[in-house]
């Protein structure tokens, strides 16, 4: 099982400061696409990174580049329905202008190259995406994204 | 032999429209319709909530301009507990405002996106640069000094919202009666004088008036085309206050013709007795009208460009946008200005209004009062609302009946871009005269896309509020023959 890429650099409690930023990716109303908002949940149920800022959102936005803007440190958290994702992937992501902007969503490479081209500079980036398998109108993980979030989970406190 | 020419999905839009080019054996076009292939459901599935939910969750139609569905939705709600507009009772002074400031907040944010995302690229880079790089992408690595104050203003508008509502996105303020909240003189504060990372109200109006200098630019030295790009008539349509200027927050429905006489005017709550909707099977979006005026005369335009044309004047407090006005009358001689790339010039000049009229109610202390609702006296329940809001797009509808538990057994929902769809298909109709009609070879060329993307998107459609369905938008182009076969056929992808 692919669980984690290359980098397993990310210790929570290295993003307990002011300049970090973990940002949830997601809508709570579509089941799986839940599963970004769901991790948010579980760092401030159990009170983990208060310092850090915490955020929710439905998709990206281009002004996301200016609250990048202001950090040292994001890790991103979004569900995926990528098939070599199993379970959940930890990657590192590089600022790229990828042009799949739309008015209604913009890409983490996007959002980082729009960072740095704007505000002459860049945080370093992790995407921990966890794989989802329903996106229907409907509240509620499914039991299998549920597992893969609790995986997540688990290797963030190993890794704490 | 007579071809069908086809523009699926239309890209850079709200949501997934297909267009269709039908041409006869002379090569002349003879008819060009808009689809709108999305299905529409929030109207049905709202039926048997609780009333009081329709603003919360009508509002999730769009991730765009949810601030109109909600404060429709509370206007339709005031009237249904007995102290809306329909009873006669006029809304405390703090709730009424704490609303428009929203209201505003949104506009501008919505307008921003709209213009400096989708339509400035088209003006910088040209209708025939390629895709990639005709969005606010490629403006980034064109002039991220430009995108620098795009994402201010945007980030100035959200705050705004937020300030309001709670949430940058789908917040709660209005309840039934008035607003749960008003505007803290922090963050009022903030708003007007800016902080770290957030631009002040006069920056606001600073960038405001840099984006229609952008339009202003581009007029100028393309004014020819400009001007002759889909010239289409169409009645236009808007609320407005008792001067008959608009009013994006409550008013009457005013409807003008081509030399701005006034052709109707109502009460909002009799919308039913004034306008029918007409089907096609060809799409899921309706098509209103005025029943006095029949199907094709009386489909109206809303919008920016309906709204500068209606409106006489702004007000003295807003002196930049009222100058602004005034040039953009001149230009047309006080009649109507039907030109469809002038929407943009419209909406650059609604920026800069809904930026002073904010500075309006950024300055009025009733923002702070604690008189925030008017409670409904015993039996006031009427069960039964509209409320209608000048959305960015244009003017918005809800409709909403509920059973005597309170649960809705009927939900109507007029949308801008619904308004908006007759002309919006003689918009395309005229584009594609201008490229294809009397041509031998009528080839699908990057050209002809782009220019029947660029004139729909001067509308700003929202085909998801539209149908109430979210979407995508990548570019499929066909032509087909009479009898149904492939002639020809190009993909475009949004990434």
């Amino acid at each position: 099982m692919r669980i984690v890429a290359e980098k397993l650099d990310v210790i929570l409690a290295d993003y307990n400061n002011s300049s970090s930023l973990i940002y949830g990716i997601g809508n709570i109303g579509r089941q799986d696409d839940g599963l970004g908002w769901a991790f948010i949940d579980w760092l401030e149920e159990q009170s983990i990174c208060p310092k850090a800022e915490l955020m929710r959102h439905y998709q990206l936005h281009l002004e996301d580049a200016d609250l990048i803007s202001y950090k040292k440190q994001v890790l991103f958290v979004d569900a995926t329905k990528v098939p070599e994702v199993e379970s959940f992937l930890l990657e590192k992501i590089e600022p790229k202008m990828d042009f799949s902007f739309s008015s209604h969503a913009i890409s983490i490479p996007s959002i980082m190259a729009t960072c740095r081209q704007c505000f002459e500079k860049v945080p370093e980036v992790q995407l921990l995406t966890i794989k989802g398998y329903e996106w229907e109108l409907q509240l509620g993980l499914t039991e299998k994204a549920k597992q893969n979030l609790k995986a997540a989970i688990d290797f963030f406190k190993q890794n704490h | 032999m007579s071809r069908k020419l086809i523009i699926d999905p239309v890209s850079k839009i709200e949501g997934h429209g297909k267009v269709v080019v039908m041409m006869d054996d002379n090569n002349q076009v003879t008819d060009a319709k808009l689809h709108v292939v999305e299905f529409r459901g929030f109207e049905k599935f709202i039926q048997g909530h609780p009333y009081w939910e329709a603003p919360m969750l009508l509002q999730r139609i769009c991730g765009i301009c949810f601030v109109s569905h909600h404060l429709c939705g509370a206007k339709a709600l005031d009237d249904m507990v007995g102290v809306g507009y329909s009873t006669g009772t006029p809304m405390l002074p703090t709730p009424e405002k704490v609303r428009r400031l929203a209201h505003y907040a949104q506009q501008l944010q919505s307008h921003v996106t709209a213009y400096f995302y989708c339509i400035v690229p088209d003006m910088l880079f040209g209708m025939d640069a390629a895709p990639q790089q005709r969005n606010v992408v490629g403006l980034v690595e064109a002039d991220p000094e430009l995108v620098k104050r795009v994402v201010a203003l945007r980030k100035w508008g959200q705050e705004g919202i937020k300030s309001v509502l709670g949430k940058r996105m789908h917040g709660i303020n209005s309840i039934p009666g008035g607003v749960n909240q008003n505007l803290s003189q922090e963050a009022r504060d903030r708003l007007v004088n800016g902080e770290d990372g957030l631009i002040s109200l006069d920056q606001v109006i600073d960038y405001a008036q840099d984006g229609l200098k952008v339009f202003k630019d581009f007029h100028d030295k393309n004014r020819a085309e400009v001007d002759a790009f889909a010239e289409v008539p169409a009645l236009n349509m808007c609320l407005v206050d008792e001067k008959g200027n608009v009013d994006y927050y409550h008013g009457k429905m005013r409807i003008i013709d081509k030399d701005k006489n006034i052709i109707e005017e109502l009460d909002y709550h009799d919308y039913l007795d004034y306008f029918s909707e007409a089907t096609e099977e060809w799409s899921y979006m309706k098509f209103p009208f005025l029943k006095a005026h029949g199907r094709e005369a009386g489909s109206v335009r809303v919008g920016p460009l309906a709204r500068v044309n209606v409106t006489k004047s702004y007000d003295d407090s807003c002196p930049l946008a009222k100058a602004a006005l005034e040039e953009f009358h001149d230009y047309t001689k006080g009649k109507a200005n039907d030109m469809t790339l002038h929407t943009n010039w419209a909406r650059a000049i609604e920026i800069l209004h809904s930026a002073e009229q904010m500075k309006v109610l950024l300055n009025d202390p009733d923002l702070q009062k604690e008189d925030l609702i008017l409670t409904p006296v015993d039996n006031a329940w009427t069960g039964e609302g509209v409320g209608v809001v000048e959305a960015p797009r244009g003017t918005l509808l809800h409709h909403y009946r509920a059973n005597k538990e309170g649960n809705i057994t009927f939900a109507n929902l007029v949308v801008a871009t619904t308004q908006n769809n007759t002309v919006m298909n003689r918009t395309v109709r005229s584009v594609a005269d201008s490229y294809l009609g009397g041509k031998e070879q009528a080839e699908i060329t990057e050209g002809l896309m782009n220019a029947i993307e660029v004139g729909i998107r001067a509308y700003d459609p929202c085909l998801s509020c539209a149908t109430h369905a979210m979407g995508q938008m990548p570019l499929v182009v066909k032509v087909l023959g009479a009898d149904g076969k492939m002639i020809d056929e190009k993909y475009r992808c949004a990434s």
